[in-house]
């Protein structure tokens, strides 16, 4: 069953919290062990899904990873998911001439792991990997900023990067089917902060056509984009995929009313105004009134607008199933 | 003879090129360097914080309007000192210790540029001594702190401690902005002013010199 599937056919309202780091709340691990340690993920999801009886499970969200796989450096913390930092490419030539890596390198090796874990746990829960989308990975490979502005000014040199950041990502989904991921949350954030225009050119041409070649029944893809907003959905759409998860500035009843019924749209509890500096109660409150907005949508999955972060209390998660719970019955 | 109207095309449509050449063929004309800012690149990055904030521009043409401002600005810098002519302020801008996200930094920065402050750009991962050395050295008045990650704003407030500690915290005015950052967190932990958006940026600086 994938994911359209199991949401649709569901008899009851779900919840799909990007969350990873309230699980280290439960097994004592770090960020920086998640994000070197498949077991670390295991037990951290495992413990959560006990916790709460989730129908999915997922990796960690690490978009540094594949970056680092193209030869990124990154700054790493015991309480962040690490950062890229500095500039791999900066011209054309080096463009031109950077490798493609191979799913497995570096890092993308320990995520590739944790979903043949994650297949084991017991309950056969829908698991989920989470990779990086091709706008926002060539843009860490060229600098976030220096890609906005070469999205104008060079769009050859950010062209050709796509093409290379396509290649991998198609791989690296490949390569997530074959360790038995039944979906992938593809995380393009970048993509938001273009006009719809340069979304369209530069992010859902690329994600259509990765989509095609690495998607199939056996693998969902949701492609999240926290920046997005409800003028960014249709460009969004021309990927054809068939399920989108969307960040706090996105009008998600509006978007609810833009897309197919067979369509499935998760979000999107601003992550830090609603799991971080927020009483339990009100994120109680707030999970609610999102779930009563949308009520009505069998096409709608509540969940946090981003990953959650690291200092989300383990409370605030509890209050958001507690609210999806009193929901249900 | 220039086109001044050239030079306001030229910032608002992000052409960098352009707007050097007019402003280097204005200035062999003899035209004032303050007004070729305050009458035609100042407005130009007023219209362009307006497009952007209802979704008319972007991010890109934002930060290419900016680049296309700053290029003008480095030839009329030395002019405008020389003559006297003083920023509207000296703006201290980083992203707060143990933070390495810059686009909001970077919009905000360019924003302010826009607005007549002259902005004094730190950059990444900036520890207080940092801020407390631009406020010593480089006269800044202003301190614009960005924060991405719910865990490096408690780093915000450790710099204010850090200006109060070192004496300078009365010599300047304190302004915060970041996507987890709200009005409360900002007056908690001691801060001017606060901005919810990069475009905003300008107006909150105006308003925390005025109080």
């Amino acid at each position: 069953m994938n994911f359209n599937q199991l949401v649709l056919n569901s008899p009851r309202r779900l919840a799909l919290p990007i969350s990873m780091s309230p699980g280290l709340a439960l097994t004592g691990a770090k960020v920086s062990d998640i994000v070197t340690n498949s077991q670390a993920q295991l037990d951290a999801q495992a413990a959560l899904q006990q916790r709460y009886q989730s129908p999915f499970v997922l990796g960690a969200m690490d978009l540094s990873v594949e970056a680092e796989a193209f030869g990124c450096t990154i700054a790493v913390s015991d309480s962040e998911v690490p950062t890229v930092t500095g500039r791999l490419i900066t011209n054309q030539e080096q463009a031109d001439k950077l490798a493609v890596p191979q799913p497995g390198d570096r890092r993308t090796g320990v995520y590739l792991e944790a979903v043949r874990l994650l297949r084991q746990l017991p309950g056969q829960p829908f698991v989920f990997a989470g990779c990086i989308g091709p706008f926002s990975l060539a843009a860490r490979l060229v600098g976030v900023s220096e890609a906005m502005e070469l999205t104008i000014a060079e769009p050859e040199l950010m062209h050709t990067l796509l093409e290379k950041c396509t290649d991998f990502l198609t791989n690296y989904l490949k390569a997530f089917r074959a360790a038995g991921a039944h979906g992938v949350i593809m995380a393009e954030p970048a993509a938001g902060l273009l006009s719809p225009r340069g979304l369209s050119a530069y992010s859902s041409v690329y994600v259509k056509r990765l989509a095609a070649e690495a998607s199939d029944e056996a693998l969902s893809i949701v492609l999240h984009n926290c920046g997005a907003k409800l003028l960014h959905l249709p460009a969004i759409l021309e990927t054809g995929l068939k399920a989108y998860h969307f960040g706090a500035p996105m009008d998600i009843v509006g978007a609810l009313g833009k897309v197919a019924p067979d369509v499935i749209l998760c979000g999107n509890l601003d992550p830090a105004g609603v799991f971080v500096q927020s009483p339990p109660a009100e994120t109680t409150a707030k999970t609610a009134q999102l779930l009563a907005a949308t009520a009505g949508h069998r096409n709608f999955v509540i969940s946090s607008g981003c990953d959650l972060p690291p200092n989300a209390p383990l409370a605030s998660l509890d209050a958001f199933y507690a609210a999806v719970k009193t929901a249900n019955q | 003879m220039a086109d001044l109207n050239q030079l306001h095309d030229a910032v608002l449509n992000g052409d960098a090129k352009t707007a050097k050449a007019v402003t280097e063929q204005a200035l062999a004309a003899g035209h004032e360097p303050l007004k070729l800012v305050q009458d035609h690149m100042m407005p130009a990055m007023s219209e362009v914080g307006r497009r952007f904030e209802c979704n008319e521009y972007f991010v890109p043409e934002l930060l290419l309007a900016a680049r296309a401002m700053k290029g003008s600005l480095e030839l009329l810098r030395p002019l405008l000192a020389a003559k006297g002519n003083e920023p509207v302020g000296r703006v201290a801008l980083g992203t707060v210790k143990g933070d390495l996200h810059d686009i909001g930094k970077n919009l905000v920065g360019a924003m302010l540029e826009g607005g007549g402050y002259e902005v004094i750009d730190l950059g990444v991962n900036v520890t207080p001594e940092q801020f407390i050395a631009a406020i010593k050295d480089k006269k800044a008045n202003i301190v614009a702190i960005s924060a991405l990650l719910t865990t490096t704003m408690p780093a915000m407030k450790t710099t204010i401690d850090a200006l109060k500690a070192a004496g300078v915290r009365d010599q300047v005015k304190i302004i915060v902005g970041g996507a987890p950052i709200t009005q409360t967190f900002a007056d908690e932990i001691g801060a001017d002013g606060f901005s919810e958006s990069a475009a905003g940026a300008v107006s909150a600086a105006r308003k925390v010199c005025l109080a």
